[in-house]
Formats: C-alpha cells, structure tokens, sequence
C-alpha cells in the first residue's frame, strides 16, 4: 500500500507529507487503533481513514487528494 | 542525546562457583546500574554491593572486586568482575528484552493451568487431576502469586515439584519488590525465584509450535523489542485484538498471522475462558485455576496434525 503512494506524480507528493506505520510494532498498532481501522492494509487521509483493504486506482487517490487539497487551501 | 550516548544494555550472566546463580545488571556509557545477584546469596550484603556500585564507572568500580575469594576460589564480586568484564569485551550478550524458557521435548497431550493465585490447594488437587489423566505435562500460567497469605506455600510447592511455570503480572510485580499494596511480603529467595521465571514459555507439538504468555505487563518491560521472537504475536493479541475480545480487528489480525512464527498461542491476562482458531492458528485464553468452589484447567491434545482444545471442569474438595 505505501508503494502506491510512494509512486504518485511529483506534483502530488509536494503537496502530500506520508508516514507508514509498521503494523508489526507497538506504535503501528496505536496508530491502527486510533484510526479505527479494521483490516489491512489501510490509508488514511488527514487523519481520516479513506481506504480499507483495497489499493485504490492511482487516479481515484490523486482526485482524493486534490480534493482534499483545494477544501483545506480555500478555508485557509 | 551527547554523541557519546549510547542505551542502557542489560546483561544476565550465569555464575560459577557462587551461591547465587545468575548476576544482572545493566552498562550505561561505561557505568554499572541495577546489579542484582538473583536466586541465592546473602540477599542483604548483595543489596549492599549493589547500592555502592550504582552508577559507578566501570574503572573505579573493577577495583573494588580484586581479590576477594569466598568460596571455590572465586566470590560474588570476582563474579560480577568477570561478568562487567564479558560484557565489555562483547562475550556477554545483552539480555533479551523477555525471557523466553523451550521445552524441548516434542509433546502429544499437555495440560495448561491458570492463575492459581497464591493456593497450593487449588494447585495439589488440579496436579493430582493431571496425573491421574494420563497427560505427559502440564505448563503453570501466572499469575502464581495472589493476595494470598499461602503465596509462600505454593511457590515452595511449585520448586519441589519443579513445575514448569510461566510468570505472570502479580509475580513480575513481587520479583521487582513492587508489589500491590496490601499484597503479603514475600522473602528475597521467593521473589528471585519468581523473577527468574520465564516470560514466555514455548513447546512443540509434532509441527505445531505454541507459546504461553501472561499479557501486556511483558511489552512494558524497559528493554521490550517489537522485533524478537514472539513479540509479534503478543503485539497482535495484547494490542490489536485487546486479547481477541475486539472481533472487528480480526481481518487485520488474519492479514498479520503469516508473519507469526506460533501456531498456538495462550494467554492468562483475559482471566477467563477462551479458544479461537483464525487463519490456521489457536489463540487460546486461560481461566482461573479456580472458580467459585470449582477447579478448571485446560487440555491440548494434537492429533493427525489436528489440534484439540478442551476445559475441564472438576469439583473443589474440601480446604
């Protein structure tokens, strides 16, 4: 799962900050439960979990990010 | 952190020729910390050498040791010296961060006891139920100790049977002199014994591998690593599945269970009665040894690859 964003455009890893967790270790597992995940592997976006057991389309998640990108950019 | 830095390593060193069996202690950048002679020895001078040593540079602190004999041509302190001294010039691994006991032997049928809580009644007459089944051995989970006045009583049992045990919370608690108030005083020797009690206990059945754990105490341990053996396996049922009470994490727990090189693994923290089977593998919970005026303990059998897993209940006589 981290590969499939590691791998996003350029542009979009400019606007994006990612953090992997190891479900293997102690602070993955908190990380796991904070975000009420169920089932791996998963991605959350701004704290928010967004996908479940699936790897999204590369375009489904550069449109989610975008999206995300110009609510948080018009509040500001 | 100063570049000249470095953790804390704690080593476990095996005496020879000294009444107590094994040294621990702990270098800090080039300073002794935590000695602690374990299981014999004059517990009162050993806790005075300890006190004295604390946080003393290894250089100042050797010169104290030379040149002691006690006994066999060596002594408490000749020993600690060799020990510093093995641990320096990396003869002396760190210790693991848990203590992890095998037993060897290939078994068929094996019983599993819970939290017996400081009863030797309790224990005497589950032992006797044992035996008198035709189970091969049996395997004692923590917690031992309780807020029991017998605590004493069932360690000495547990050591004069030589009771194959694993440590629970309460006896990790009494090992470190930490224990819950109100809980009875036990002497030096019964809390070196209970300290030196493996954290994890780990047995082969034909191919099936299974390993025995108290709970989460063991992932608060000061040196406890997410990456030595086991440690996976108690992340997953301690801190993922809140010891499988949590189901909705089970399709995490499945994704997680190729990694784990257990294929049964039993717990006692749940202190109630449980047994799944997920993706291949037995997670079992172990009860209490005793319930209201009843007696429970657990069965493992293997069979044709298969694993069975019963309670069995019996009646309490009488005490």
């Amino acid at each position: 799962m981290a590969e499939s964003v590691k791998v996003l455009p350029q542009d979009i890893q400019e606007i994006i900050e990612v953090h992997e967790w190891d479900m293997r270790t102690r602070e993955g597992v908190q990380r796991f439960r904070e975000l009420k995940a169920k089932s791996l592997p998963s991605v959350a976006l701004d704290g928010e979990l967004v996908y479940e057991s699936l790897i999204p389309m590369q375009e489904e998640m550069i449109d989610e990010i975008r999206r995300r990108y110009k609510e948080k950019n018009q509040d500001e | 952190m100063k570049a000249d830095e470095t953790k804390a390593k704690r080593f476990i060193y095996p005496t020879r020729g000294v009444c107590p069996p094994e040294i621990h202690f702990k270098l800090n950048n080039g300073k002794l910390e935590d000695i602690r002679f374990v299981g014999g020895g004059c517990p009162g001078n050993a806790q005075l050498v300890a006190r004295l040593l604390e946080g003393k540079p290894l250089t100042e602190a050797l010169e104290y040791f030379i040149g002691i004999d006690c006994r066999n041509g060596t002594s408490c302190p000749d020993q600690l010296a060799a020990a510093v001294s093995a641990a320096e010039k990396g003869n002396l691994k760190p210790a693991e961060s848990f203590r992890v006991q095998d037993d060897p032997a290939d078994r068929r049928r094996v019983g599993l006891v819970g939290a017996p809580e400081g009863n030797p009644a309790v224990l005497h007459q589950i032992i006797q139920r044992i035996q008198a089944s035709g189970i091969e051995t049996f395997y004692c989970l923590g917690n031992l100790t309780g807020n029991s006045d017998q605590n004493k009583g069932l360690i000495q049992k547990m050591r004069k049977q030589k009771i194959l045990a694993v440590q629970g919370e309460n006896d990790w608690r009494y090992a470190l002199g930490q224990e819950t108030e109100g809980m009875p005083p036990l002497e030096q020797k019964e809390r070196d014994w209970l300290l030196r009690l493996p954290q994890v206990l780990s047995f082969q059945m034909k191919q099936k591998k299974a390993i025995v754990f108290f709970g989460d105490y063991i992932q608060s341990l000061p040196d406890y690593s997410d990456f030595e053996p086991f440690a996976l396996e108690m992340n997953m049922v301690c801190g993922l599945t809140d010891f499988m009470q949590d189901e909705t994490v089970f399709p995490a727990l499945e994704a997680m269970i190729p990694q784990f090189s257990a294929d049964m693994i039993v717990f006692g923290q749940l202190k109630k009665w449980g047994h799944w089977h997920i993706a291949g593998k037995d997670f079992i919970s172990l009860g209490p040894a005793s319930y209201e005026k009843g007696l429970s303990w657990g069965q493992l059998e293997v069979e044709d690859e298969k694993i069975e897993f019963k309670i069995i209940r019996s009646e309490y006589k009488g005490g």
